[in-house]
């Protein structure tokens, strides 16, 4: 069997060969070296790497068609907008992108260190509650509290009705369309990224390092301080630079509150056709994300932390002591404000808007539209993925680990963005596309990818290489070994990664909201319409419906960390 | 767990394969309908009236969602064509897609932007049935678009809080930072809105480009607030949470069906030596190269209809240009209707606004009043 391969490998050799002398052999041999110490003497079939070229191509082009429209802008509008626009907006995205993260990071670590290492009661429990507000899009989290805080909301009502409390502070304080108003509810929407990982993190910390601290006479605090806290910085660091990158790209959150950022101000220059203004804008954003992820990698690379697993002890669980009352007020407040309160709110609004009707044919008109181009979304996901996948785990190389890295290009990067190069590109270039749900799908496929990426990675990196081998063996093409035999044995991950962009595409705002044909509504762009018109009644159950849909991909989330 | 897992997950991708199922379905609807299309065409040239499948009519709005919705509503209901409409559409998108035709008719509520795409060529005359009713200062010369209800500007104010002789009267008195001061100040729209563009460019026409930057300049500084759209001032003004709002005169109708009666209107300029409040008007128009465009042409004729017209008005409240056509309107705002003919208006006639609609977007986004909002 094996001599048998031996001798056809050699018989390709030698055809390829007679190829080369005949053109120009040295340069094919010194082309055909490079090619394979490229990828180890290993290439990929062509058919495969066409394919990996082809998606990674679709996933960048929006990019880069804004980046290539800004620098077109002309020097005036450059000069203009660097002059007044660029710098307010500047100040406004970044001080909040920062506090944001600031606190959310600190309230994360907070309730990951009381859930994990403290006797707290219903341990287990808080462990996935707190990670629940994950599913309750910013968006709809701040039209809750524009329900509850907004000027012509409940605390207002209670407020201006009881002549004490106008009496001693004066007029109703509290303005929630304000830098406040979208801090509070973002920190209060993304805090469980950091909350996840820094639990990850805490449950994998051995038990060791502590001991030895404490026999050095370390107080608790301390060793908090001084031996977790420095084992945390790399969950923390990822755990912020989600919120970052996810705090620049928000659109939902921001314009409901009335706080322009550079997303909200991109939306509104490409809804009044200003494309060139909005591409400048684009880029600068682009500039800033980018700027985020380099410092990510270099933090990443120059500090390692390592934990010995071969002596590895369960940590210890700590007894709160007099804190517990105090640990157990702070979990259960930041649990009701940031899920049961808003939950309240949408089924008070729900039960009204169902007694007026709410749910009408229209209703399930918009419902339909958005399972339609999310499963539609979620199927290119699973496809598309594949290849991608196989290509960086089978054979690694620079060209696979390029295509990959270009995939992520739209996750990481704001969805109007993304909306605005698909706008540009369809009405120019693929008219026969332009304003169908296959634009809006595109468009979730070119943000959501890396979700499917992932999940196939971790099925993948369990299936051994062997199998692969033994159907090449046995005479498939890559491509074929692909399909065959890798996506059966690995399709529960598939779908896994398939859910969490079907669960992402539904929440979805900015770019459904630039990118929908006339006529074609989404449940989220209802809410978004709803919310800015006060029809809260309407607005509530689609909010629900989404995030009960939500829920279904949580237990995956939460394995995943 | 896993095997749970495993279930809800077989679960969605059933789903999507069922949504999958559903497209390919809707894909060859949607095929067989065009079929039908092409037939129809073909049959039209031979008799007329072919009735089996009306099609439909992509209408794109920058109008108010809630009244441009109870009209197509009426529309498909008489003449069961399907409309599909985008709410909230910029002019500019037309433009932008003028090498690959969406829209078959213009909705909207400045005319300013429908003068501006009859300037581009985006817009098509035609001879439609019925037009002689609107009067000719509401409409282009050869009918590229034609307005249905009219608007003046004013101030919305709050009767508990400030009296109408404390009030602002004109434009150019909102230059004096006082108005900065009255209790909780005063709101305008952001620039990017219709109504606020209208009036800049009427402010442009009667004072010149540089006068009227610094006057979106001092508004813009004044203002407590700057809102996305007039229904959120008559709402917070309604509320006690600023004194008055620059608004449209319907937006003070609109306030008058909510619980408190607390609120006043006052048009703008009305004094003997003022220019006269700034009017508008709202209107359709029938775009180029529509894709159904006899359908675009039906019902562009459709809405010149009597009844039609006042659907137009709706639930706006605003005001109808013919009048006597007689909108209904509810009874506590009847007796604050003031008629049209009524009001001192400035003398540029509405239908000049589209020659301006294109700098003052310029004038607008350098003072930077098309983003802010607060």
């Amino acid at each position: 069997m094996s001599n048998d391969n031996n001798r056809k490998s050699h018989q390709n050799n030698d055809q390829n060969a007679k190829v080369g002398e005949k053109l120009s052999p040295t340069l094919l041999r010194y082309w055909r070296r490079n090619w394979l110490n490229i990828w180890n003497g290993n290439p990929p079939g062509l058919i495969l790497l066409l394919f990996g070229f082809v998606i990674a191509a679709i996933m960048s082009i929006p990019i880069i068609y804004v980046a290539w429209r800004s620098a077109f802008a002309g020097v005036d509008r450059w000069l203009r907008l660097l002059d007044d626009r660029i710098p307010g907006l500047l100040w406004n995205t970044l001080s909040l992108t920062f506090s944001v993260a600031a606190f959310a990071v600190t309230i994360g670590v907070a309730l990951a260190w009381i859930v994990v290492r403290t006797n707290i009661p219903g341990r287990k429990m808080w462990q996935w509650l707190l990670a629940l507000p994950l599913v309750i899009p910013p968006y709809v989290g701040a039209m809750t509290y524009i329900i509850i805080f907004g000027p012509s909301g409940w605390v207002r009502e209670f407020w201006e009705d009881t002549q004490l409390l106008g009496g001693i502070f004066g007029s109703y304080p509290i303005d929630m369309y304000s830098f406040w108003g979208a801090f509070f509810v973002l920190t209060m929407f993304t805090y469980p990224y950091v909350f996840l990982i820094a639990s990850a993190s805490l449950r994998k910390m051995n038990r060791n390092y502590e001991e030895i601290a404490r026999s050095q006479g370390f107080k608790t605090s301390q060793i908090f301080w001084k031996v977790n806290l420095p084992f945390l910085r790399p969950a923390i660091g990822a755990g912020a630079i989600l919120i970052i990158l996810y705090v620049l790209g928000d659109f939902g959150a921001v314009s409901m509150l009335r706080y322009t950022t550079f997303t909200s101000a991109i939306y509104f220059q490409t809804s009044s056709f200003d494309i060139a203004s909005a591409s400048v804008l684009s880029l600068v954003l682009i500039i800033i994300t980018l700027i985020v992820l380099w410092i990510e990698a270099r933090t990443r690379k120059k500090s390692n932390y390592y934990q010995t697993s071969n002596s590895y002890r369960e940590p210890e669980i700590l007894p709160l002591g007099k804190w517990k009352p105090l640990a157990i007020l702070f979990v259960i407040f930041i649990f009701l404000i940031s899920v049961i309160l808003p939950i309240l709110v949408l089924v008070y609004w729900s039960i009204i808007g169902i007694e007026r009707g709410a749910l009408d044919a229209d209703f399930f008109g918009y419902a339909w539209n958005s399972l339609t181009v999310s499963g539609i979304a979620a199927l290119l996901c699973m496809v598309l993925a594949m290849p991608i996948v196989y290509l960086k785990s089978r054979y690694p190389s620079v060209i696979s680990s390029f295509v990959d890295k270009l995939s992520y290009a739209g996750y990481a990067l704001p969805g109007v963005i993304v909306a605005l190069g698909f706008v540009f590109i369809f009405n120019n270039h693929i008219p026969f596309l332009y304003h169908t749900l296959w634009m809006v799908a595109l468009a979730f496929v070119v943000r959501f990818l890396p979700q499917a990426i992932q999940a196939g990675e971790a099925s993948l990196s369990l299936v051994s290489p062997r199998i692969d081998e033994a159907a090449r063996s046995l005479g498939y093409p890559p491509w074929k070994v692909m399909l065959k035999v890798i996506f059966p044995t690995i399709l529960p991950g598939v779908l896994a990664g398939g859910a969490l962009v079907f669960v992402s595409s539904i929440k979805e705002l900015p770019a459904t909201l630039m990118l929908r044909p006339p006529g074609f509504d989404t449940l989220a762009v209802r809410i978004h319409w709803e919310a800015s018109e006060s029809i809260y009644h309407q607005a509530a159950p689609a909010a629900l419906l989404i995030i009960l849909v939500s829920v279904i991909p949580l237990r995956y989330l939460l394995k995943k960390y | 767990m896993k095997k749970s897992l495993k279930r809800s997950l077989f679960g969605v991708s059933a789903l999507a394969m069922t949504v999958a199922a559903g497209c390919g379905q809707d894909e060859a609807e949607s095929g067989d309908a065009d079929q039908q299309d092409s037939g129809d065409t073909q049959e039209t040239e031979q008799e007329e009236a072919v009735d089996q499948d009306p099609g439909e009519l992509v209408v794109y709005s920058a109008r108010n969602e809630t009244f441009v919705d109870a009209l197509l509503n009426k529309y498909e209901e008489d003449t069961g064509v399907e409309v599909q409409a985008l709410h909230g559409a910029n002019p500019l998108q037309i433009e932008e897609e003028a090498g690959n035709v969406q829209a078959d008719v213009f909705i909207s509520n400045d005319l300013g932007a429908l003068g501006y795409l009859e300037r581009q060529d985006l817009l098509e005359g035609y001879d439609f049935d019925g037009i002689d009713s609107i009067p000719e200062d509401f409409r282009s010369d050869d009918n590229e678009y034609f307005a249905v209800s009219a608007r003046a500007r004013g101030f919305i104010y709050n009767k508990d809080m400030i009296s109408e002789d404390e009030m602002p009267t004109s434009s150019e008195d909102l230059f004096d930072p006082k108005w900065a001061d009255v209790p909780n100040g005063y709101a305008v729209t952001r620039g990017g809105n219709g109504g606020m563009t209208g009036h800049v460019s009427a402010l442009r026409h009667e004072w010149g480009d540089e006068k009227t930057s610094e006057w979106v300049e001092s508004i813009q500084e004044n203002a407590a607030a700057i809102t996305q759209g007039h229904s959120d001032i008559r709402r917070l003004v309604g509320q006690g949470e600023h004194a008055f709002g620059l608004v449209n005169n319907y937006y003070f109708h609109q306030q008058l069906l909510e619980e408190e009666d607390n609120v006043g209107f006052l048009y703008l300029d009305q004094g003997e030596d003022q220019m006269g409040t700034v009017a508008n008007a709202a209107g359709a128009g029938l775009v180029s190269g529509a894709p159904n465009e006899e359908n675009a042409i039906g019902f562009m004729e459709w809405l010149l209809e009597p009844e039609n017209q006042v659907e137009f008005v709706g639930e706006s409240l605003e005001l109808l240009i013919n009048s006597e056509y007689g909108v209904e309107y509810p009874e506590e705002v009847e007796p604050h209707i003031v008629d049209f003919d009524d009001l001192k208006v400035q003398d540029m006639p509405i239908t000049e606004l589209g020659n301006y609609f294109e700098d003052t977007q310029d004038l607008i986004e350098q003072s930077g009043l098309d983003l802010d909002l607060r």
